[in-house]
């Protein structure tokens, strides 16, 4: 104590004690025999500078940038991966459910050949079993895979592709790097072009091989129908290409995913149904060379050997599809020429 | 030996058909901090597009970081963090996969860009929401992201288009503190273009002013305001009549109500003063060197351009009807 008397001078109240509450706390708490100076820790105000949440220092990053074909393939790794995981492109649960619905829907053939084969029913698993016509309507029948599934499933895919980095100006993110603008569409295309063909070739082939499984055919079964599975499936790559090209070109003019989406669906079916009516009015296929599916459906059909159901020559189907494809990839390409980094 | 150039470029000159967006820029910026002036339309954006290898010049030559922008684009963007000022993350992506994948863009290995993008992220000071969507961002925590995503590789030179856009007061500080800090502790080059004078003279000590394409004044702030010195008088009674006896003995004044900014031609320009105030009849209550800003010199130059503003809020404010404000025609560009 500073003014010479003990802490029991103030315990027992002494005149004169300064009273600091230290010997009460070491009556209540102390664990000496009270003999020894009692000391109590007290909470004190800190030093520390209020208001500062973290030190701010800047880390330098020695590390390597790898090449041109890494950057690339992160571009197609955000747009694919996205689709199965978090931290990529953030495809919205509407289109991964609706992408799901129209997977298994393509595959319906393969359910009801799987059905042939487990209920024994011969006639049910000829008539779903992959022949050529089969085959062809796998990939290129109208109803329903070309009313509803591949073109929806085109139409959610292209909707925001480009669209959206024009909207939300993200386009300054890629070209602001060493990404230059031919890799940025070929990329886009390319992450287009798997994820449906994954719908339409690789629902092909699940079809092919599962039906092989299921009824389980032989070599000499394999060796007369994979030409024909080969030529489906370059039917099918076709029609991805075309679908892609013309969807991308839809989301390059646009600034938001429901105009391209709405537009791949309005020319899909729209040139098609247009086509349709007229050749009833006058007789004459060759107004089909308007709509990309039947164009493609007119060069698969010709791929696979099946007879026609169009008048005109499958050239001028193929050069009409030529044509459709140049036109998207120039109006593509031009657009996203376009794309501003500085302001969009 | 001297400090080295980021940029330099020689007679380079742009045009889009008969417009010339830029015209013979002589431009030299050194390492350290510079800040881009000029009004709207004044070749900025087409600068940095240049600057970055994304257009090809009309004429001239032009180095960045020692490459050419002519054929080395791809390298110079990969050596460059360019931070637009425009909206530029995906709204449904979080912060962290949006730096890592800006990362990524360069090259970067997909787990060490991630690595990166926590330590940036944690530099501009978003490290707590970092696993936030965007579109739930503040605008000064779309800025700071927007900074990250630059800031990913460490690169050499950091171009920051108006960083500061939209930002409250306690925000800017922050974002102009985090600039300082890029430059002064990292040792990084930043080019910085903004409409906020006191901004660009808080973050930068050079800066390069364009005006219709044409590079109207380059080099150290303090360097450039020594160029015209000026005497600041507080007067009291007779200010018209002491301004008028100053400019009668041929110095230049300009004068805001009381307050009279006299060019410093030599020492005697004070005795000068006051003998003009005793002449006029009028009380000089303080007198004494005036300290110019940079929005004071942004004016004295734009002064010289034929422009008669008040602020530099006049021509780079970002209000469409102000940006209006042109040059007067008899003047026909550029002095």
């Amino acid at each position: 104590m500073t003014d010479g008397k003990s802490l029991d001078s103030e315990f027992l109240g002494e005149e004169g004690a300064n009273v600091t509450g230290f010997s009460r706390m070491e009556v209540a708490y102390g664990s000496g025999d009270g003999d020894e100076q009692a000391t109590a820790a007290v909470a004190s105000k800190s030093n520390a500078e209020m208001g500062t949440i973290f030190e701010q220092i800047y880390r330098p990053w020695n590390g390597q940038l790898n090449s041109r074909w890494i950057r690339n393939w992160s571009i197609l790794r955000h747009h694919i991966y996205g689709m199965f995981s978090k931290g990529h492109r953030p495809w919205g649960w509407p289109v991964r459910i609706s992408l799901l619905v129209l997977f298994l829907g393509s595959m319906n053939d393969l359910f009801l050949s799987f059905l042939g084969n487990a209920t024994g029913v011969e006639e049910l698993s000829r008539l779903f079993s992959p022949s050529r016509e089969n085959l062809y309507a796998h990939v290129l029948g109208f109803f329903p895979r070309n009313v509803f599934c591949f073109p929806i499933a085109a139409a959610l895919l292209v909707g925001g592709m480009i669209s959206e980095d024009r909207k939300n100006g993200t386009s300054a993110i890629y070209f602001s790097r060493p990404v230059n603008r031919t890799d940025y569409t070929v990329m886009k295309f390319i992450s287009v072009a798997i994820l449906l063909s994954v719908l339409i070739v690789g629902t092909l082939g699940v079809y092919y091989i599962g039906d092989l499984v299921l009824s389980g055919e032989g070599w000499a079964y394999v060796i007369d129908t994979l030409p024909l599975f080969i030529s489906a499936s370059i039917a099918g790559f076709f029609l991805v290409i075309t679908y892609s090209s013309i969807g991308l070109a839809l989301s390059s003019v646009s600034r938001g995913k429901f105009f391209p989406a709405i537009a791949l669906l309005g020319i899909i079916l729209g040139t098609k149904f247009i086509a349709f009516l007229i050749s009833q009015l006058y007789n004459d296929s060759v107004v089909y060379l308007l709509s990309p599916y039947d164009c493609v459906a007119h060069l698969g059909q010709k791929m696979m050997g099946i007879t026609s159901t169009y008048d005109h020559p499958y050239s001028w189907s193929l050069v009409s599809i030529i044509a459709m494809n140049a036109l998207s990839l120039y109006i593509l390409s031009a657009r996203v020429s376009s794309m501003e980094v500085t302001r969009e | 030996m001297g400090i080295k150039n980021v940029v330099e470029t020689i007679e380079l000159v742009k045009s889009y058909g008969k417009h010339i967006a830029l015209d013979s820029i002589n431009l030299k910026i050194k390492q350290g901090a510079t800040g881009l002036l000029g009004p709207n339309g004044a070749g900025k954006s087409t600068l940095f597009k240049t600057l970055l290898g994304l257009i090809s010049t009309t004429s001239g030559e032009g180095k960045v970081l020692d490459y050419n922008i002519k054929v080395d684009g791809p390298k110079i963007r990969s050596k460059i963090g360019y931070m637009p000022e425009y909206d530029c993350l995906n709204p449904d992506l979080e912060a962290i996969h949006q730096v890592a994948y800006s990362g990524e863009l360069l090259g970067m290995n997909p787990s060490i860009a991630m690595q990166r993008a926590h330590e940036v992220l944690e530099y501009v000071g978003l490290k707590d929401q970092r696993y936030r969507n965007i579109e739930t961002y503040s605008t000064g925590m779309k800025q700071s992201a927007k900074l990250a995503c630059g800031l990913i590789h460490d690169p050499e030179l950091l171009i920051a288009d108006e960083p500061t856009n939209g930002l409250d007061t306690e925000h800017r500080d922050f974002m102009l503190n985090t600039l300082s800090q890029i430059v002064r502790q990292g040792g990084r080059s930043l080019i910085m273009a903004s409409h906020l004078m006191n901004d660009v003279e808080q973050v930068c000590e050079r800066i390069v002013m364009l005006h219709k394409g044409k590079l109207i004044a380059q080099g150290r702030i303090e360097d450039l305001k020594a160029i015209e010195r000026e005497i600041e008088v507080h007067a009291w009674g007779g200010a018209s009549r002491l301004e008028e006896m100053l400019v009668d003995g041929g110095y230049k004044v300009r004068r805001t109500g009381r307050v009279l900014r006299v060019v410093h031609i030599d020492d005697s320009t004070y005795d000068q003063i006051i003998s003009a105030a005793s002449k006029s009849n009028c009380q000089i209550r303080r007198m004494q060197d005036h300290e110019a800003s940079l929005e004071d010199l942004f004016i004295r130059i734009m002064e010289k351009l034929g422009y008669g503003i008040k602020s530099s809020d006049e021509l780079l404010d970002s209000n469409p009807n102000l940006k209006n404000v042109d040059a007067p025609p008899e003047l026909k560009g550029v002095k």
